[in-house]
């Protein structure tokens, strides 16, 4: 199974279209309507997959009810085509009856609605209901941290399959809806053939996998998957978590509801404890099996627990039947493997987890390694163009706003009892260098985190080119032009260097969901651009990351990945770069090279805040430098006065050499 | 009985439920203040838990109802009873930390929570298949002596629950509080990695958790068994959301929140049922659980673990 990822995208293209031409053709084979009727179930059931593979798979939300929207779609078409409501008949429903929505039943004044609404119409209809419940349960609760939403989620699952039961009027309660009637086309019932179902069962596989295929390596798509990674530093990168996590939800909910659609017209009956527990637990357990964030494991995982359920498990009971009766086992005869199913489950959660955490078929990455030819031309061609992409970006921005200049006023920030900022203030003129030293603990980093909406402050005031920044998000902060890296490097670890400078641009990228899936020419040319863009920042770094682009970044050295990271901040196209010890686990030439780069960036038009400490990197670069300690601002003025103030001196070595 | 009475009667049977789910809750508490870790196994060791006691209670040759027990060889029997399903799904707990979360310590995302739900799932399709699915009659040895406060019925078991509860819930306090073993909890809940530089050792801290909660879950589950006369596979699963609720309620983390949100979770159930209607219960407690989450995620008493990020 691994080596399919392996395998060029031509021959996984052949294998699809073989694998798809047997697919079309497979109910010609005679093999019975139970099979097909099974592998019409295998299709609802990879539907299902794929949408919860974008909430838990692409943005790591943890969705335990998602069976919820599975039933909210179920029930929407159940309703709307049995006799399970029928209200007294007026005139008011003739517009409806004319396009076939409706009947009317009976005449006169006992003349009552019977709901028919066509299922070609219910599919995309169930699917935006069971979205927009997906966002209105979502909007409140998807700021709660991961693992709390899959416990909202669970009790949001428990629910909806009580309130089905309960509300007897509309759902008809545990007895379930009966009598809904088949999909037709042209007036042909569906009836109880298999093979319709069949096909259209497959055509929703085909279209949600589309979907997913074309969101995965996109603007939407490595956003969820910043988010899974990192959320802090998704949000740093610009990203509006909140937003993008309830598309996740909506559109995982939007496939859940259009499958419950196709799967209650197949059925004809829908009944609550269809959409209990366990099956947003089966649906998890098949992407699981399948690797998580992988568009292609999902589908495969279905179909294999599908059939394990439908075919395996009934055959092996039989055979270990027969065999018990050969052998005269009581035990052997009566061994009903079927019931065993859940435990299997448990079984390859728990493996999977513990061995396999990628899955059977892992995510794919997306990106294509470059030929030497190619990364010779992107190394000689030389940071150039990123350079003058840079520039004009800072000039656009300045030329629009006021200049990009930093003034913190009066900052104080408190954890609890402890002071860690007390009554800052600083300036970062526009187009400056500024360091910030001080010792560990003195609160560097608290001062990033508060310019950049991470901690909120106390006290003080934030202004940066005109805006006041304190009570802004993280992403709304990137907008302004205010980019960082982060002591501690907060990559994407499992995405590629490619996908990590390719998040960066996310505000700069336009593209919309309906136009990604449509694959609209703007849409793709923004993708070309953007990713000529990250060659040229890379190529700032000479050969140091452009032979790399297709490597996941936890596997650079480093110092590579602080250049990432570096690239990454440099990609939003800021107008302030803040950078937090951008030269730590370098060594000495590397880290001169590094100066060199950042005062490059300075000729940019770019404003740079710095913590450093290493002081020669601080002399070299910083046209004042700023020390903190305790929390206190020690000292400030050009770095070589700075040097030789005596508090700074006690502050770092201590009083005793001062001293000596 | 008058409005009164029924109301008061309520609130004693919402009291001796609440004490169960407060025991329950008091494992989803810690292991989460420790590990921020949602830990659904916690469900299914509760279950385990009742069936130990039932198999113990059967091999003093008490079955069904029939064998009535009083004085010391009650409380003797209840006495081993207790300390064997304690030990047993203790040790159980512990397992379940040492094979398949301590591997997942160090993996982001919902990963450790999905293998929680698997290792619940094994146990309860372990103990389904192994009792076909049926209830089992779960044997009560306490004379049916009952106490009758104004118009109220307070049974002699009623009374043993909750000395029990009452005793296991200030025992963990004590412990958590006074013991050298719980300020190591208390630190590595705080800050794990300060914890293990100062010389705690993160890992034994981790496995007493697992190990007291794991035994409370297991004398919830018997204290279960002997208060509604039966065991089945399926009680973990209902118990263990409205004690995560409770947990969730009282504040995560927090060891006095799990107590006090397990007696309201409680009161919630048997009122609600009283005056609304029993199959809104649960649409009642999740209402609650996921408002708390929403509006107030401190929970009543606050979290008393820090917001790591």
């Amino acid at each position: 199974m691994k080596r399919f990822a392996a395998l060029s995208p031509r021959t996984r293209q052949m294998v699809f279209l073989v694998v798809l031409a047997f697919l079309l053709v497979f109910p010609f084979l005679d093999t019975g309507q139970a099979n097909i009727d099974i592998a019409a179930n295998c299709a609802a059931y990879a539907a299902l997959a794929l949408g919860l593979n974008i909430v838990v798979g692409f943005t790591g939300l943890l969705d335990l009810g998602y069976a919820a929207f599975f039933a909210i779609g179920a029930y929407a078409y159940g309703i709307l085509n049995s006799y399970q409501l029928h209200p007294a008949w007026s005139s008011a429903w003739a517009p409806l009856a004319a396009i076939g929505f409706v009947a009317k039943l009976g005449v006169g004044a006992a003349a009552t609605v019977h709901f028919t609404v066509p299922f070609w119409v219910m599919l995309p209809v169930s699917a935006m209901i069971a979205a927009g419940f997906g966002v209105a349960f979502g909007a409140p609760t998807l700021r709660l941290k991961g693992d709390y939403l899959a416990i909202v989620t669970l009790g949001f699952g428990e629910i909806v399959p009580i309130v089905v039961r309960n509300w007897s009027s509309l759902t008809n309660g545990a007895e379930g809806l009966n009598g809904v009637a088949p999909p037709s086309v042209f007036g042909h019932s569906f009836g109880i053939n298999s093979t319709p179902y069949y096909y259209v069962g497959l055509g929703i596989v085909l279209l949600l996998l589309f979907i997913s295929l074309r969101l995965k390596p996109s603007r939407i798509g490595r956003a969820w998957m910043a988010i899974r990674e990192d959320e802090i530093a998704a949000g740093a990168m610009g990203i509006h978590t909140t937003r993008l996590k309830l598309l996740a939800f909506a559109m995982g909910a939007g496939f859940a509801g259009l499958t419950g659609t196709f799967y209650i017209a197949k059925l004809q009956t829908a009944t609550p404890d269809m959409f209990d527990l366990p099956v947003s637990i089966m649906v998890l357990v098949m992407i699981v099996l399948g690797g998580l964030g992988s568009v292609w494991g999902a589908i495969i995982g279905a179909v294999l627990l599908q059939l394990l359920q439908a075919w395996f498990l009934p055959e092996l009971s039989a055979l270990v039947q027969a065999l018990g009766n050969a052998v005269h086992s009581p035990f052997l005869s009566n061994l009903e493997l079927t019931s065993a199913s859940e435990l299997i489950f448990g079984i390859i959660l728990v493996t999977m987890m513990l061995y396999r955490r990628d899955g059977i078929v892992p995510a794919s990455r997306n990106e294509v390694r470059l030929s030497f030819a190619q990364q010779d031309a992107a190394v000689s061609r030389g940071a150039l163009p990123a350079v003058e992409r840079l520039s004009r970006a800072c000039a656009q921005a300045t030329t629009a706003g006021a200049p990009a200049a930093l003034a913190v006023r009066d900052l104080t920030v408190k954890f609890g009892g402890l002071t860690a900022l007390k009554s800052i203030s600083l300036d970062v003129p526009a187009g400056g260098i500024v360091a910030v030293i001080g010792p560990n603990g003195s609160g560097k980093s608290t001062l990033f985190n508060s310019i950049t909406g991470l901690v909120t402050p106390a006290a003080g005031s934030i202004d940066f080119a005109g805006h006041q920044l304190i009570g802004l998000r993280p992403d709304q902060i990137l907008r302004h032009g205010v980019a960082r890296t982060f002591q501690n490097i907060r990559l994407f670890p499992n995405l590629t260097v490619m996908e990590n400078v390719l998040i960066g641009q996310h505000t700069h990228l336009k593209s919309g969901p309906g136009g990604i899936v449509l694959g609209l020419g703007g849409v793709r040319a923004e993708e070309r651009e953007a990713r000529e863009f990250v060659l040229e920042l890379l190529a700032m770094f000479g050969n140091r990351l452009i032979p790399r682009i297709d490597q996941g970044v936890a596997q650079l050295s480093y110092a590579n990945r602080r250049r990432v990271e570096i690239a990454r901040a440099l990609a939003t196209r800021p107008r302030l770069l803040m950078l937090d010890e951008p030269t730590a686990g370098m060594n000495p030439a590397e880290s001169l090279e590094l100066a060199e780069q950042i005062a490059g960036f300075r000729d940019l038009g770019l404003t740079v805040l710095l913590v450093e400490h290493k002081l020669d990197v601080v002399t070299r670069l910083a046209d004042n430098v700023i020390v903190l300690d305790y929390g206190e601002k020690l000292a400030e003025g050009p770095a070589d006065v700075v040097r030789r103030d005596e508090a700074v001196i006690e502050a770092y070595i201590g009083r005793g050499a001062v001293n000596a | 009985m008058t409005g009164s009475a029924i109301f008061l009667q309520q609130i004693v049977n919402g009291v001796s439920l609440g004490a169960v789910y407060a025991l329950l809750a008091l494992g989803f508490t810690l292991v989460y203040g420790i590990l921020e870790l949602i830990n659904f196994a916690h469900f299914s060791v509760f279950m385990v838990g009742a069936f130990v006691a039932l198999v113990v209670l059967q091999a003093f040759g008490l079955q069904g109802q029939s064998v009535v027990l009083h004085g010391a060889p009650l409380v003797l029997v209840l006495l081993v009873a207790l300390v064997v399903t304690m030990v047993a799904s203790g040790a159980l707990g512990v397992m379940i930390e040492r094979y398949t979360l301590r591997p997942m310590r160090n993996v982001k995302g919902p990963m450790a929570m999905i293998t929680t739900i698997g290792v619940s799932y094994i146990l309860f399709n372990l103990v389904l298949l192994a009792t076909n699915a049926q209830a089992i009659n779960f044997p009560d040895p306490m004379p049916a002596a009952s106490y009758h406060v104004g118009g109220v019925v307070i049974r002699l078991k009623e009374i043993l629950i909750w000395i029990v509860s009452a005793a296991l819930m200030v025992g963990l306090n004590l412990f958590v509080k006074r013991t050298r073993l719980g300020k190591a909890m208390r630190a590595v809940a705080q800050d794990a990695e300060a914890a293990r530089m100062m010389g705690v050792d993160v890992d034994h801290v981790v496995m007493i958790a697992f190990f007291a909660g794991s035994a409370l879950a297991g004398a919830a589950g018997m204290i279960f068994g002997l208060y509604y006369n039966f065991a089945q596979y399926s009680i973990g699963y209902t118990a263990g959301l409205r004690a995560f609720t409770a947990a969730v309620l009282g504040g995560i983390g927090n060891v006095p929140g799990a107590m006090l949100g397990g007696i309201v979770i409680g009161l919630i159930e048997t009122l609600g049922s009283q005056y609304i209607a029993a199959r809104w219960a649960d649409v009642i407690i999740f209402s609650i659980l996921i408002g708390t989450l929403v509006f107030r995620p401190a929970g009543l008493l606050g979290m008393l673990a820090p917001n790591r990020s």
